[in-house]
Formats: structure tokens, C-alpha cells, sequence
């Protein structure tokens, strides 16, 4: 139990205290924020974290001494892009034609359900079934007739 | 000589089937009940026959026939029988001739077993099913032709790709190729319904059945192939949003979608037409899968058979989509809507609507970040990557609403938001979900998460599950109570329910096992013999030099690294480095060991050849991936069970007489 409530606290209140303090860990978090955003080179998918190729790990190092100089992750970034063209970063850049690859998935998340809204919850269907009725109205027909014939039976 | 006969009889298949998709069609449009027995003869003929053609190849491999092109390209004398059988599927021309076994057989087993009810609509189901096997077939006899020869035949084969040379790669590509085939049967019924008409009941239970089939088989598919590359690529992970990982998930999402609409469908006869466009895309995003994998137009680690055959898959796609499109846009106004006019309102049907949309909606956007790279290309000129950050920007907020949605989803009933103890079960839900949620931080090690934002989306997200969790557990004693805790009503009546309570908890564990390993612990390091590296409190020892081991073909050069965690020793792991006959190359060997919280991968990265007394590492703390495999294991299950309940199967209800049957032409 008291594990719990140690936990429970840590989560409510301590931890962006506790990390404020633990400066080299935060460079870290910050080299990799970087490198997992550009491609190894030569591999398929992967980013140049994750790889061990020559090239990827080349960069890595490039990465890490720029970062070393006090670069921003932006600036490291662009000299890539400039060097290597946009098809190093992972995630496509946000400006001319790419902005498609962003804007087209967020306007599907934030418009469907608008939509939706409009099209499915707010319409009032109107039925035009040409005479077909459905099973459960034929049932219940018959359910009613067998009542009635049971009933004029009795009487 | 074998070749020639295996030859011989796919061309026999690619007839017959082609006479079958004729003799259906006309058959369907004149009522002919002789040509209606002739093509149902023709379908079971052609699965005879390309059965006989597998087993003529496989006979091949095993005699290492290298006269077959295909054989000498992808055997060798130093495989063992296990690859040797992998090898029929492990490139190009294999694995589409098993694609096009598997059609067959499930296509006959589809009308063989069909229902009654459905009697009106075969013909065109099986025209539909056998006017693909004909392109599949003339394709195995064109473009890719598993009984090429190659004369004079070399002495020995050029041996398999070394990264298939792995246990996972017997099991994931003939999983995979049924959940593929599976979604052929919804779209011959789509097909069927457009040209017929309309739905009835019996089409839907048929429909539920082999979509619900198809989703258990990707499920376990697509998992084995994360796991084939968890094990053998080396970097630790096991999903990469890889482009033909998303395209065997793409059917996936819609094959999840298609069971949900036809539920919606089932109760209140809403969403009918959304059924039938689903079975076509679901079926077209098969086959988009393998074009990319096929043509090389998007590059990926899961490619193995590039081939000329590309192009031809396009023609075909090209034919789905005009086929279907075309076909839909003339006949689905005969598709009548619902006889009842309800509304939707607060309920579940509602909330079903909403996590159908997301879904969708998700794979919408995988589809797009898939295909994205080759647009982009074509319209600027510009190569650009699309990579995980892109498809990890969309997930989560994805999947924090489909999981709140499908907790307070699951609390109602259709037609009505009023659910008696309802109310209870999300408080107590929702305050159970705190020490649930405490209990899995602490113990998946959540807390190690260096940085405060992914850890901020971790917590929430552990607590949100554990949430929708307790509700799904809610909901069940809910309604297990309702059924007066008769465990007999509920597996003889509510079977297909309790299986997708099953599956709803298996996915809502996966979630949290993507949680626990949204970050992993790294650690490269350099050990001579004697010498330790620590990671994350686990204390890794190079207890033994390289020593050098034959496996079956391969010669591995392994080292032991021993483990302690607080003074205790764990184990030994033996990672390696692996070198086959025929390459000059080395592959990581690499040794996985963990416990249910924390998986510890080891990849020897190097090591030193003179003296073989120190190697380089990379040490890997992966915590709550067994969680996910645990959790495929508990989705499949729910869906295997849902398909054992009799009464939602497609036993014959009202009949439905077909003129076929009554013979009155």
C-alpha cells in the first residue's frame, strides 16, 4: 500500500521537480529528440538512432558535436536538409505540397465527425420501403391474427 | 519433366477457372441451373488441380530441383528441411503461387459450405471469386512463373535471403496469405449483393463469418511478422510503420470496421452499404499491399520479391477499383435502407459510429503517409521521407479516443444510452483505474521515461485503459447478471459476445504494452572478457570469449554474456554473429531474455577477430513488450471464440429458394 501511495504522490507532484535538476539526462533527451528525426541514409525506415550503418553513424556524431556547440534542434535539422535535401527528415517538412500530409489528416479528424454529425446523426430518414415490410411487422401481423383467432375461438 | 507438368496444370487452372467466371456470369444472368453446377464443378476442379501443381513444386524443393529457375534461386543444398519447405513462399513467384493455393481452396470451401440463404446470390459470388483466380493464375503462367525453367541445371541453388532463414517465417507469410484470402469471400458477396440487389440475413452472417476469420489470421499475422523483425533485425523494435507493415494492417483496420458495421447492421439494419463498400476496399487494400511489396515503388525492409510482376498488379487494382466502383455506383440505389426509421441518439450503435469513424479515419492517414512519398515525388520532383514521427504524431490521439470510446461505448444499449448500474460501474471503473494504473508504472517502469512529455502520455494513457478496461469487466457482469449467472445461456446464446469481450480486453493490454515500450533503454558498450556494462540496474558481464557453433547451415560466432540484477543472477544470453555458406556477410544472431515486464536484447554489434576476447554490444531494456505479444494471443482468442458461436454462424434461417436450386428455367 505504501508502495502505492509513494507512487501515487510521485505521480501527483514530485516528478517535474525531481527531472528539473538532472541536467545531463535532459541533453540526452534532447540529442535523441534529434536523431530520431533523420533517416539513416542507407537503411529502410529506420533513423539514424536505431541504426549501426557507417553512414547513420556518421551523422550521429555530426548531430551530437553541433549539438555539443549549443545548436538548436531546428538549426541542426536545417543544416541537414540543406546538405541532404528534405528527404532526410523523417517526418515530411510542413511547407509547400508536404503541408498536404498534415493538413489533410487533420481536417479528416477535426471535419468527419462534423460530418457525421450532419449526415448520419442528424437526419431524419425517410423510408421508402415499395411495400416491402419487414419481418418483424409481418410477425407481429401474424402474432395479432393468431390473438384474434384464439380470441374468437373463446367466444 | 515435373516442371512441365506443374506448368501444364496451372494453365489448366487459368482456363478452367476462366470458364468457370463465364459459365457463373451467365449463369446469373439467364438462371441457367446446368451452367450454374457446371462453374461450381470448374471451381472445385481448379482447386484440385493447382493443388496437385503445389504439390508437384513442393516435391521439387524437396528433391532440390534446380532446374526450376525459382528453386535454384532460392534453395540450396545446405538448407535444412524446415527452410527448405519455407523456401516455397520465400520470394517473388513462390509466394504468389501460394497466394493463389490459398484463393482456391478458400473459394471452394466459401461456396461448399455456403447457406441456404444465399442460394440466390452464388453465382455471382462465385463469378467474382473465380474471375480473380483466372488473373492470379494467368499471372503464375506470364509474369510469374514458379516452374520456370533454367537448363542446364546448376549443381547447387544461390540459397535464401539469410534474413528469412528464421523459425517466424514458416508461420507469418502462410498466415498472412489466409487473412488475405479470407477477404476475397466479403468481396464476392459484396459483389453478389450489387448485382443481386440487395442484403438479407443469411449474407450477413456469411459476411460476419469470414471477415471475423480473416481479422483472427491478420491479427496473428501481422504480430508474428513484428516479431520475425523484433528477433532479426536487430534494432529493437518490432513496428516501424514500415510501408508493407501498413499495408498488411490497412485490411486490418478495415476488417475490424467490417465486423463492426455488420454488428450495427445485425440489430438495427443501418450501415448496409458501408458493409459493401468495406468488403471491396478491404479487399483492394490486400492486393495494394502486395503491389508495393512487388513493384519496389516504396522501399521497405519486409520486400522480398521484387519483380516485373509490379505493373500487372496495378492493371488489376485499377480493375477492382473500376469494377467496384462502377458496379456500386449504378446498383447500390436497389440496396434499400433500413424499413425502420430510428434514430441514433446517445447509444451504442452511436458510440460504435464514433470508433468506426476514427478507425477509418486512421486508416485513412496510414494509407496517406504510405503512399504520401510517391505523390510528392510526382508532383515536385522532391524525394521526402514519411516515417514513424509522422504516423506517431496521429496514433495516440487516435487511440485515446478510441479507447475512451469504447469503454463508455460498450456501457450502452442499442437504441438507448440507459443501461441499468451503468453509472456505477464507470465510477468504480475510473477510481479502480488509479491503483491499476500506479501498480503498472511501477512495475513496467514507466517512471524511467526520461522525458516528461512521452511519460506524461504514457501515465494518461495507462489510466485511460485501465479505465475502458474496468468497463469492459463492468459491462460483462452487467450483462452476466442479466442472464442470471448461467454460464450455459452465456457460452451456448452469448458465445460471439463473450468472445468479443475477450477481444475487446486483449486490445485494450496491447494498448498498454505500447504504452510501456513507448520508450526503450539503450546502451552500446565495448566488453573484454571479464568486463561489465550496466544498464538500467541490470548488470551485463562478457563471461566467455567467442566460441564457434554450426547450427544446421549457418556457423554462428557467440559469445556469453551473463545478466545480474541486484546481485542475482539471471541467466546467460548467447548473442551472436552468424555467417551462411552462400554469402560473404555477417548477420546478428540476436539473444532476447526477459521477464513479463522487461524484455533484455543484446545485439553483438562486433567483436574483435584476432583474439576473440572482446566484442562490442548493443545492450536493449524493452520493457512490457511480452505484454504485447500476450495481448495478440488474447485478441485472436476473443475472435476464434466469437467464431464457434453456432447461432450467429450462417446456419439457414428463412430460405431463401434460389431458381438455381428449384430448377424451374
Amino acid at each position: 500500500m505504501k508502495r502505492y501511495l509513494t507512487i501515487l504522490c510521485l505521480l501527483l507532484i514530485s516528478f517535474p521537480a525531481a527531472r528539473a535538476d538532472d541536467k545531463p539526462v535532459l541533453d540526452e533527451i534532447e540529442f535523441r529528440d534529434v536523431a530520431n528525426e533523420l533517416r539513416c541514409p542507407t537503411c529502410t525506415g529506420l533513423s539514424v538512432l536505431d541504426s549501426e550503418a557507417k553512414f547513420s553513424v556518421q551523422i550521429r556524431n555530426e548531430v551530437r558535436k553541433q549539438m555539443e556547440d549549443g545548436r538548436s534542434k531546428d538549426e541542426v535539422l536545417k543544416f541537414f536538409t540543406e546538405r541532404y535535401g528534405a528527404w532526410i527528415l523523417r517526418s515530411p517538412p510542413r511547407s509547400g505540397v508536404n503541408a498536404l500530409v498534415w493538413w489533410v489528416p487533420i481536417g479528416l479528424l477535426v471535419l468527419g465527425p462534423l460530418a457525421v454529425w450532419i449526415f448520419v446523426w442528424n437526419r431524419k430518414p425517410v423510408v421508402y420501403t415499395g411495400g416491402i415490410r419487414s419481418r418483424d411487422e409481418i410477425v407481429k401481423q401474424m402474432k395479432d391474427e393468431i390473438a384474434t383467432m384464439g380470441s374468437s375461438a373463446d367466444g | 519433366m515435373i516442371a512441365n507438368y506443374g506448368f501444364f496444370l496451372l494453365f489448366l487452372c487459368c482456363l478452367c477457372s476462366g470458364y468457370g467466371t463465364l459459365a457463373s456470369l451467365v449463369a446469373g444472368r439467364t438462371a441457367h441451373r446446368q451452367l450454374y453446377l457446371s462453374s461450381r464443378m470448374a471451381l472445385s476442379l481448379t482447386t484440385v488441380l493447382v493443388t496437385l501443381a503445389a504439390a508437384l513444386f513442393l516435391m521439387s524443393l524437396f528433391n532440390r530441383d534446380y532446374s526450376l529457375a525459382y528453386i535454384a534461386k532460392n534453395s540450396s543444398n545446405d538448407l535444412p528441411p524446415w527452410y527448405t519447405l519455407t523456401a516455397f513462399w520465400s520470394s517473388l513467384e513462390g509466394s504468389h503461387f501460394l497466394w493463389t493455393l490459398f484463393i482456391s481452396i478458400f473459394s471452394c470451401i466459401a461456396v461448399w459450405s455456403r447457406s441456404k440463404d444465399n442460394e440466390h446470390i452464388m453465382p455471382w459470388v462465385m463469378a467474382t471469386l473465380q474471375s480473380v483466380q483466372t488473373w492470379m493464375f494467368y499471372l503464375l503462367i506470364t509474369h510469374s512463373d514458379p516452374f520456370k525453367l533454367m537448363l542446364p541445371a546448376p549443381a547447387n541453388g544461390r540459397g535464401m535471403n539469410e534474413l528469412l532463414q528464421n523459425p517466424y517465417m514458416g508461420i507469418h507469410p502462410p498466415l498472412l496469405f489466409i487473412g488475405y484470402t479470407a477477404t476475397a469471400v466479403p468481396f464476392a458477396y459484396g459483389i453478389a449483393a450489387l448485382c443481386f440487389g440487395d442484403i438479407n440475413e443469411g449474407w450477413l452472417r456469411t459476411v460476419r463469418r469470414w471477415s471475423l476469420f480473416s481479422w483472427a489470421f491478420l491479427t496473428a499475422s501481422i504480430a508474428l511478422g513484428g516479431r520475425w523483425a523484433y528477433v532479426e533485425l536487430g534494432w529493437a523494435g518490432y513496428w516501424a510503420w514500415d510501408p508493407v507493415e501498413n499495408s498488411s494492417f490497412l485490411p486490418w483496420l478495415i476488417m475490424t470496421v467490417l465486423v463492426h458495421t455488420l454488428i450495427v447492421q445485425e440489430k438495427l439494419g443501418q450501415l448496409k452499404r458501408l458493409s459493401i463498400i468495406l468488403t471491396m476496399i478491404g479487399f483492394f487494400l490486400t492486393f495494394f499491399g502486395t503491389f508495393i511489396t512487388r513493384s519496389g515503388v516504396i522501399s521497405s525492409v519486409h520486400a522480398f520479391g521484387e519483380g516485373p510482376i509490379g505493373p500487372n498488379y496495378l492493371l488489376f487494382l485499377a480493375g477492382i477499383a473500376g469494377v467496384s466502383s462502377v458496379l456500386y455506383a449504378v446498383r447500390a440505389p436497389s440496396v434499400l435502407p433500413p424499413d425502420s426509421s430510428r434514430a441514433w441518439g446517445v447509444s451504442r450503435e452511436s458510440a460504435i459510429a464514433v470508433n468506426l469513424f476514427l478507425t477509418l479515419a486512421f486508416a485513412a492517414i496510414v494509407f496517406i503517409g504510405t503512399v504520401f512519398p510517391i505523390v510528392s515525388e510526382a508532383l515536385t520532383g522532391q524525394r521526402i521521407s514519411v516515417h514513424a514521427p509522422y504516423f506517431n504524431a496521429f496514433a495516440p490521439w487516435v487511440g485515446l479516443a478510441l479507447v475512451l470510446t469504447l469503454g463508455l461505448g460498450i456501457l450502452m444499449q442499442f437504441q438507448s444510452a440507459k443501461m441499468p448500474g451503468a453509472g456505477r460501474v464507470i465510477i468504480i471503473a475510473a477510481v479502480v483505474a488509479f491503483p491499476l494504473s500506479a501498480a503498472f508504472a511501477y512495475w513496467g517502469e514507466i517512471m524511467a521515461t526520461p522525458d516528461p512529455k512521452s511519460l506524461w502520455a504514457q501515465l494518461i494513457g495507462t489510466w485511460v485503459s485501465f479505465f475502458a478496461g474496468g468497463c469492459v469487466v463492468g459491462d460483462f457482469f452487467l450483462r452476466f447478471r442479466l442472464m442470471n449467472y448461467k454460464t450455459e445461456v452465456l457460452f451456448k446464446r452469448n458465445l460471439a459476445w463473450f468472445g468479443s469481450m475477450i477481444a475487446h480486453i486483449g486490445f485494450l493490454v496491447s494498448i498498454l504494452g505500447f504504452l510501456g515500450n513507448y520508450r526503450g533503454l539503450e546502451k552500446n558498450a565495448n566488453l573484454k572478457v571479464g568486463e561489465k556494462a550496466d544498464l538500467h540496474g541490470y548488470e551485463f558481464k562478457l563471461t566467455r570469449g567467442v566460441s564457434v557453433t554450426k547450427v544446421d547451415n549457418a556457423t554462428l560466432y557467440g559469445v556469453d554474456v551473463s545478466v545480474k540484477k541486484d546481485g542475482k543472477t539471471l541467466g546467460t544470453m548467447r548473442p551472436a554473429l552468424s555467417r551462411y555458406p552462400t554469402k560473404d556477410q555477417s548477420f546478428n544472431e540476436i539473444a532476447v531474455m526477459g521477464s513479463f515486464w522487461n524484455d533484455l536484447y543484446v545485439v553483438m554489434v562486433d567483436f574483435d577477430t584476432k583474439t576473440g576476447k572482446s566484442a562490442t554490444f548493443k545492450l536493449h531494456v524493452n520493457p512490457t513488450v511480452r505484454i504485447v505479444w500476450i495481448s495478440i494471443v488474447i485478441m485472436v482468442a476473443g475472435g476464434l471464440i466469437s467464431l464457434l458461436d453456432r447461432r450467429r454462424g450462417h446456419q439457414s434461417r428463412d430460405v431463401v429458394a434460389g431458381v438455381w436450386e428449384t430448377g424451374k428455367v
